[in-house]
């Protein structure tokens, strides 16, 4: 979807992709808001207090409507306890494993690697699994979360060759497997996988049937070819590859002045 | 002539008694926040080894610091970081890459399945997410086999028996009827699936506080109480006190000078200060001091 009102002039990429994650979600579902990604967290809510006031929003372990509070006080972690003055009610954490559709409809997945067909990878970057030249943090709950959710999002937040390749090392977290608008019923996974791949260059979506990344749009000020010459497999590039849509006035206003009152987005 | 009710009041020394080289052992909190630190730190004081350590859903520098100290052989966890702190744990990330750490890799939802077996005396819990990626084949105790009713591939998650559980709670009364402030995480996995279980709290209050709201009451009958007040600490504890971030920062320059130039000197110097030095919890809140910690106080 895109925005209704005036289109702000002067805005940072975050804050367009901000924009952009606030207009993937749907009024009436469950959003998890995972409190450590700057972006999508200010998105996510960006959304509930302009068009989305129905949304359950999962705030570190509480679920939550915030469509009252004049602005959002800071919480930055998964555990900060100060989000619980909001509660509506808890999810104990092992609930997530006897439920995990109760958590959320979607959701935002990182990676340290990223594959043409969306795979994802948070175990680590070498050959040898005992022997990684990087280890990562691990998967965390994304396997689980991205395998029920009704679909999910990919976000990075630097877009260059090492993270974008063409095959992952290992994968923590199946997107459309080895391709094809199948790939995900082969392997008996249900949710509609993942839509779009963010970064600060561009927005990416998936062919609808070979399911390999193609660029969607690029943002203010940057060419198709930095994209390209930025990104370690072969993407699709269409015809027409337009300029991602910014905020609009009332969006960008939001944004500052009642979520990101810290000035996170502008630095 | 009536037997009275037996208080199971531990102090820390005789709880740590309970814990040897070579165990299981689980470890409750999450990521920063809620982690029996009295104990850990009773640990690397005794120099316990080898241990498996079952680390919460979502692991954090509380294992990180068991391994910097030589403590862990192998980890159950899904996440070893500090989030803003820092994205991956230095101490873990070092060890791993070396090969000097085994790991039991899973997610969130598959390490729930293997608390879940253990509850149930079960040999393994059926998960599907996972099939499709590399946890079958990096994690070889996770087995692929075709559902007998479907047909379809699953994944077989083994039962993790911990001999024991240590978890950080704000309450509980000597009975060992435990009241997290919070949602007390993935603590109750911990406390079913375990042997055993000690509830490391903030205060121990009276019975008749407990039978005050019943439904409060998260962990119904652990086996041992420690109580430490701070004990958290430098973690956040729920309705006590936030994270000690510039206590964090410390460790993670220390974490940092090893993972980038190989000097253990930070590290070191940090156990030696916070950990070796001060014999006992008092002895680590007077290292703190009561300036630092006074400031944590925000609820």
């Amino acid at each position: 979807m895109t925005g209704t009102g005036t289109l702000a002039k002067d805005f940072t990429i975050k804050e367009l992709l901000a924009t952009f994650v606030s207009r993937q979600v749907r009024d009436g579902e469950r959003v998890a808001v995972g409190a450590g990604l700057h972006v999508p967290r200010a998105g996510i809510l960006l959304a509930h207090l302009t068009r989305c006031p129905n949304v359950r929003l999962y705030v570190v372990m509480t679920f939550t409507n915030l469509t009252k509070e004049p602005r959002m006080e800071p919480f930055y972690t998964v555990y900060d306890y100060r989000p619980a003055k909001w509660a509506e009610g808890y999810i104990i954490h092992d609930d997530f494993q006897e439920d995990p559709r109760i958590v959320s409809d979607t959701f935002v997945v990182g990676g340290l690697q990223i594959d043409k067909f969306g795979n994802s990878n948070l175990i680590g970057v070498g050959k040898d699994y005992k022997h990684l030249d990087f280890r990562g943090p691990g998967a965390v709950g994304t396997l689980s979360m991205a395998h029920y959710v009704d679909r999910y999002y990919l976000f990075v937040q630097s877009h260059d060759k090492r993270i974008l390749v063409d095959k992952c090392d290992f994968i923590s977290t199946v997107g459309w497997g080895q391709g094809g608008a199948d790939g995900r019923k082969k392997l008996g996974i249900p949710g509609s996988g993942p839509v779009y791949c963010m970064t600060p260059l561009c927005i990416m979506d998936f062919d609808e049937t070979s399911k390999h990344m193609r660029l969607k749009s690029v943002h203010p000020g940057v060419t198709v070819q930095q994209v390209v010459d930025n990104t370690g497999f072969e993407l699709i590039i269409p015809k027409d590859v337009p300029v991602t849509e910014g905020p609009t006035e009332e969006e960008l206003r939001t944004l500052r002045e009642r979520i990101d009152i810290e000035g996170m987005l502008r630095k | 002539m009536t037997a009275e009710r037996k208080s199971l009041v531990l102090d820390e020394h005789a709880a740590a008694d309970w814990i040897r080289d070579g165990m299981t052992l689980a470890i409750g909190g999450f990521i920063n926040s809620s982690h029996p630190m009295a104990l850990v730190r009773q640990i690397i004081r005794r120099g316990i080894k080898n241990l498996t350590v079952v680390g919460a859903a979502s692991g954090g520098l509380d294992l990180d610091l068991l391994i910097a100290a030589g403590c862990v052989k192998k980890l159950v966890t899904t996440y070893m970081g500090g989030e803003h702190y820092c994205p991956v744990a230095p101490f873990f990330r070092i060890a791993a890459q070396k090969g000097e750490l085994d790991i039991f890799e899973c997610d969130e939802g598959m390490f729930y399945c293997s608390l879940r077996a253990a509850a149930q005396r079960l040999p393994s819990t059926p998960w599907k997410a996972g099939i499709g990626t590399s946890f079958p084949e990096i994690n070889p105790e996770i087995k692929q086999y075709n559902d007998p009713v479907s047909g379809e591939p699953m994944l077989a998650i083994p039962a993790i028996t911990p001999d024991l559980a240590i978890i950080y709670a704000a309450h509980s009364d000597a009975f060992g009827n435990v009241q997290h402030v919070g949602t007390g995480f993935g603590d109750r996995a911990m406390w079913r699936a375990a042997e055993k279980t000690i509830a490391q709290v903030e205060r121990v209050i009276p019975n008749e506080e407990v039978r005050k709201n019943p439904l409060a009451t998260s962990l119904v009958g652990v086996d041992a109480v420690v109580r430490a007040p701070y004990g958290s600490h430098p973690f956040a504890a729920p309705g006590y006190y936030i994270e000690d971030g510039e206590h964090i920062r410390e460790y993670v320059d220390a974490g940092t000078a090893w993972a980038k130039k190989g000097d253990r000197g930070p590290i070191e110097a940090y156990l030696e200060k916070y950990i070796l030095k001060p014999k006992t919890h008092e002895d680590y809140l007077e290292t703190i001091g009561v300036r630092r910690l006074i400031a944590l106080h925000e609820y």
